[in-house]
């Protein structure tokens, strides 16, 4: 690749420090990028994954809020690189080296970092979310941002344009240089002959470091939200060379997936997508594999009256009894005893589904047991009463919850 | 009158530039090293932090990030006899760079040009 000797220039700066509120009550006692996801894997592994993949093996994830999860599984699955050959994948907490101060936004954690960016002094720092689900070579954006002579290249994708004004959205000339950025506007512009589609920043940019260091210090003196969507991007789209760069997969059929499953019903749908018959999003893609942690356990075993099973996850260590599991994400470990069904669910480790009772459009968190007989997700009013119920009919069994 | 912090740990260039800041129509409180200096923005108000790097117990690259945690509106300016500082990210918080000098014009110019910036300090005013 023009420009780029080797990965090694690059430093990989993911943020994953975010509360992830939104999601609650599945970030109640984990980070959102520790959330599991279809079944194996947590949604930090996307973005794991394609950093390793694209050959990018200097990684920091700064982490702040509930990460003892979230510095476990990357301590526990991550830990597969040679620190002796510069490679590493560090989570590095809030160090409060200039006093007892969080980060106070996205911008913040980096000037709070500026120590990490000198002991390493990287040509290009890559800024990545840890919170969502794609898969894409960074490689090809790192060389269009050479290719440039950008100061700061962001990562954009097509959303619709209702789903944008919860997004960063650039307007960029035909050069693909951005023009105007806006952050969670409530009229957010389209793209020219594309009236339903905005151009919206997947959170993930490429900055030259200098840049990227004089910027930071710049917004740490002056009163701000600290916020590279807010503050940053919209200032420097008038004093630098700041780039779109159109978002494509590695794998063709996945080339528009990128989801941010910033909400309940987004996460949920972002399962389902990936139990589709042909996903835009292929697990099964030895190619691009998703990399991730899974504890030793035996395979899953279906018993003599198990029923239908049909797209669906399984996970390793699952005991299957029941009538009917249909569209739906079982993580390891989990028991469905006999007559129970299970539709359009996502199902996490250690869950026990009794007998006969059904579920229907329902997560259940870690470590619960569905008593035989119950029903979830038939009755709206009932199920409020008891969980979360999402305006998209989704309902949320919490983690630990005795029945 | 302005009020200048001089971070300083060496005692004889702590007494030359504190004089020559007074005699220029400065205010001057000091401190010997950066752990003073982030403890004296407890209590004083200082418009101004002419801060020396290489120092005992608290450096100054240290301590110009708390300082800037403490006021982040507060301008800062290096002082140091070693210019590959400038090189240093942590050192670009900072507002200016100015290596040391037998000669304190450059650091005297230096103060009224970011004072003169950050409005604290009229074109036309004295010191």
């Amino acid at each position: 690749m023009s420009g780029i000797h080797s990965g090694s220039e690059i430093l990989v700066i993911v943020l994953a420090g975010g509360q992830g509120e939104r999601l609650y009550p599945l970030t109640r006692d984990r980070a959102k990028p520790a959330v599991p996801f279809a079944g194996s894997f947590r949604i930090i592994d996307f973005t794991l994954s394609n950093c390793v993949n694209s050959g990018l093996r200097k990684i920091y994830v700064l982490t702040q809020y509930k990460s003892l999860s979230l510095d476990r599984h990357i301590m526990v699955g991550w830990q597969f690189l040679h620190y002796d050959l510069g490679e590493f994948i560090q989570t590095l907490p809030a160090q409060q080296r200039l006093g007892q101060v969080w980060y106070k936004g996205t911008a913040d954690a980096i000037f709070q970092n500026i120590y990490t960016l000198e002991h390493e002094k990287p040509a290009w720092v890559l800024i990545l979310a840890g919170d969502h689900i794609y898969k894409m070579d960074y490689r090809e954006m790192i060389a269009a941002h050479i290719k440039h002579g950008a100061d700061l290249t962001v990562g954009c994708v097509p959303v619709k344009a209702a789903q944008a004004r919860q997004l960063g959205v650039a307007e960029i000339a035909a050069n693909s240089q951005i023009r105007a950025f806006h952050e969670k506007s409530p009229n957010p512009p389209t793209i020219p002959g594309q009236p339903d589609y905005c151009l919206a920043s997947m959170g993930i940019y490429v900055f030259n470091t200098e840049i990227l260091v004089r910027r930071v210090v710049e917004d740490a003196k002056r009163k701000t939200a600290h916020d590279f969507g807010r503050n940053i991007i919209p200032a420097m789209v008038s004093s630098d060379r700041v780039f779109a760069f159109h978002f494509r997969s590695p794998a063709p059929e996945c080339n528009t997936y990128w989801r941010d499953v910033g909400t309940i019903d987004a996460y949920w749908e972002s399962n389902m997508d990936i139990l589709s018959p042909n996903p835009q999003l292929n697990l099964y893609d030895e190619h691009w594999r998703v990399h991730t942690y899974q504890e030793q356990r035996p395979p899953a075993f279906f018993g003599p009256g198990c029923g239908e099973t049909r797209e669906s996850f399984i996970g390793s260590g699952c005991v299957i009894r029941g009538r009917r599991i249909i569209r739906s994400v079982l993580s390891p470990n989990v028991v469905v005893e006999e007559g129970a069904e299970v539709e359009d669910s996502i199902i996490f480790e250690h869950v026990t589904i009794g007998r006969r009772a059904k579920l229907r459009k329902v997560i259940v968190d870690k470590n619960v047991t569905i008593p035989a007989g119950t029903q979830i997700g038939f009755d709206r009013d009932k199920d409020s009463s008891l969980f979360t119920v999402t305006d998209g009919g989704v309902t949320v069994v919490p983690k630990d919850t005795i029945l | 009158m302005i009020k200048v912090l001089v971070v300083e740990d060496d005692p004889h260039q702590r007494v030359l530039f504190s004089e020559e800041l007074v005699a220029a129509g400065y205010e001057v409180i000091t401190a010997t090293n950066g752990k003073e200096a982030v403890e004296r923005l407890g209590k004083e108000t200082p418009s101004i932090v002419v801060l020396d790097l290489r120092m005992p117990v608290m450096d100054g690259l240290d301590a110009l990030g708390r300082i800037l945690a403490q006021r982040n509106d507060l301008p800062v300016i290096i002082h140091t006899a070693y210019g590959s500082y400038r090189d240093n990210f942590q050192s670009w918080s900072a507002d200016a760079f100015v290596t040391k000098s037998s000669d304190l014009s450059e650091l005297k110019s230096t103060l009224r040009r970011i004072l003169v910036e950050r409005g604290i300090l009229k074109e036309t005013e004295k010191a």
